[in-house]
């Protein structure tokens, strides 16, 4: 019983005192003492949840920053609560336990994008080592907010990790859909001309690379 | 039980003054509310036990997290689950159809042979879902608790609580027809 | 395999009664309510010894707290990235967030430089807020590179995902035009920064 409990212990990563009071600080004086007092509710809520908390934070002072009304920050907290619980459900589901945080907030990062449920599912589970969920989720979030559909998204995503060759590579996607995009593609064909770069990429290393301009 | 709500915000502001050893009562009061819960979330009665007990370890190193002394029960409720989904992933390896018998056994009346196979047959079944699947009919179907209740309680819209548990409804019937 | 009906899930979830149901789906319905009759509801009671485990531990750590809150520290998942050089945007009109930094050899790089750029001839002043300071207007002033009307601010930040706008005149939120972009909650748009 002993043992066990020691390596239940060791697993739990619980957050000390000292971060508590760390929220408390940044949200002093950017929100009423009645928004940071629900805000710090919800954070420790959502800490029992194994959820991040910093997104929590982050959206409370951005609604102190702009002005915005008190029952207006709660309910925008709220909703990146809401967020990160379905994000968390949608990472579970993919079988990414033990979750992490970081992920979990790329995964609402997604969400909030554009991307439904079931494409955050696709993308976890398409997510590999060298690519991890974190940053994978990242990219796709960029690029939907870039006006690229989800399928083009998924798509492109699932390509460039397939083709597996520099993890840089998933941090590029946004900037190399930019690039058609200001040259006259829509994000969608930027997006679905990117991935059948990188399928043909992988399918077939020894040819030459296709004609492609380089960003 | 509300009326207990009150006596608890006093135990856990005693613990959190010092008086460790009161922690025993909030362990004495609440060891079996949530014990069903566990074990239908993770199958086994043993797997409950650990659950549980970790959680409210967890609970009394996070006390001073805890907002709302008043309302400790939810917010253990909150540890409780979250050490039930991050334990999933573990145990779907080990023998989940010895435990799922092991929580449809426990108080059969001898006798009730197809009945007992139909409760295991779905104890099994309940198993396959997804967790976040498991958890909603559980919650609905065993704890008795209406969809605002279970939103309320984690956090999830009823939406989309609705979709999880009739993506579930779709999964267990097609775990039951295949064994029938 | 098909799934129930409808009207069936309803009457799972207890909204409607198999009465309700049309007489073609009375079958369905029986077969669903049966499924639920299955359902395993006693009570599940712990062996009274768990008390005494969590007593044990709770004791330990009251006894010596520090080091329990060193085994109980959170672990941070820092992201590693290689900085990398991201495509400028043409369009002279738009602003844009160019990266400065050239790429470098070492592969745990966590901080890039980049340039924030925004092309507004009229405004007396503009700053920049976001994630990375708080959402602060004062923080960030950026500065104005003279009568071509372009403003500019470089910053170096950690890697990871930001949401920034620029603030003109004190008053006017503005995101990034050629930035990717997102709800802010708040009824406007954030612009992001992937690093």
């Amino acid at each position: 019983m002993t043992v066990r409990l020691v390596v239940a212990l060791l697993a739990i990563a619980a957050t000390p005192l000292e971060a508590q009071q760390d929220d408390a600080a940044r949200l002093a004086g950017r929100v009423s003492p009645e928004v940071a007092a629900l805000v710090r509710q919800l954070a420790t809520d959502a800490a029992a949840r194994g959820l991040p908390v910093d997104p929590l934070i982050q959206k409370a002072i951005e609604g102190g920053a702009k002005g915005v009304s008190p029952d207006r920050v709660v309910i925008a907290v709220r909703g990146v609560a809401a967020q990160l619980d379905a994000a968390a459900g949608d990472l579970r589901e993919a079988g990414l336990t033990p979750l992490d945080t970081e992920a979990i907030a790329a995964g609402a990062f997604a969400l909030n994008a554009g991307l439904a449920g079931r494409d955050v599912v696709t993308l976890a589970r398409a997510s590999r080592a060298a690519y991890g969920a974190a940053v994978t989720l990242r990219v796709a979030g960029t690029l939907t907010a870039l006006g690229v559909p989800a399928a083009e998204t998924v798509a492109l995503v699932s390509e460039t990790i397939r083709a597996g060759r520099k993890p840089g590579d998933l941090l590029a996607l946004p900037g190399r859909v930019q690039a058609e995009v200001a040259r006259g593609a829509t994000p969608a064909q930027a997006a679905a001309g990117l991935a059948r770069a990188a399928a043909a990429h992988a399918n077939a290393p020894g040819q030459n690379r296709p004609k492609h301009p380089h960003p | 039980m509300s009326g207990r709500d009150g006596a608890d915000g006093a135990v856990v502001r005693a613990v959190l003054a010092g008086d460790t050893e009161r922690y025993a009562e909030l362990v004495r009061r609440y060891r079996d509310r949530y014990a069903r819960y566990a074990a239908q979330m993770l199958g086994s009665v043993d797997a409950a036990e650990d659950a549980v007990q970790d959680a409210f370890v967890r609970a009394y190193d996070r006390l001073a997290e805890c907002r709302d002394p008043d309302k400790f029960v939810g917010w253990f409720f909150l540890i409780l689950r979250n050490r039930c989904f991050a334990e999933q992933r573990k145990n779907r390896a080990s023998a989940p159809l010895e435990a799922a018998d092991a929580v449809a056994a426990a108080g059969q009346p001898d006798g009730e042979m197809e009945t007992a196979e139909r409760r295991r047959a779905l104890q099994r079944a309940l198993l396959e879902l997804t967790p976040e699947q498991r958890e909603v009919f559980v919650l609905k179907h065993v704890e008795g608790l209406s969809y605002d209740e279970i939103a309320a309680r984690v956090g999830t819209s009823v939406p989309s609580l609705k979709m999880r548990m009739h993506r579930a409804y779709d999964r267990l019937r097609e775990q039951l027809k295949d064994r029938a | 395999m098909t799934d129930f009906h409808p009207l069936v899930k309803q009457l799972l979830d207890g909204e409607v009664t198999l009465a309700d149901l049309p007489p073609g789906l009375r079958a369905e319905g029986e077969e669903a309510l049966r499924l639920l009759g299955a359902v395993h509801r006693e009570p599940v009671t712990l062996p009274a010894a768990l008390e005494a485990g969590v007593m044990t531990a709770v004791r330990h750590r009251a006894a010596a707290p520090s080091l329990w809150r060193r085994l109980t520290a959170p672990r941070e998942v820092r992201l590693r990235v290689r900085p990398w050089t991201l495509a400028p945007a043409l369009a002279a009109a738009a602003a844009l967030a160019l990266l400065l930094s050239p790429p470098r050899p070492e592969p745990k790089a966590t901080t890039v430089t980049v340039r924030f750029v925004l092309f507004a001839p009229q405004a007396q002043q503009v700053a920049l807020a976001g994630t990375f300071n708080q959402w602060d207007p004062a923080a960030t002033p950026l500065v104005s590179t003279g009568a071509s009307g372009i403003w500019t601010a470089t910053l170096t930040l950690p890697a990871g995902e930001h949401q920034y706008a620029f603030v003109v005149d004190g008053a006017r939120w503005v995101p990034d035009p050629a930035a990717p972009a997102v709800d802010d909650g708040f009824g406007r748009r954030n612009s992001v920064l992937t690093l």
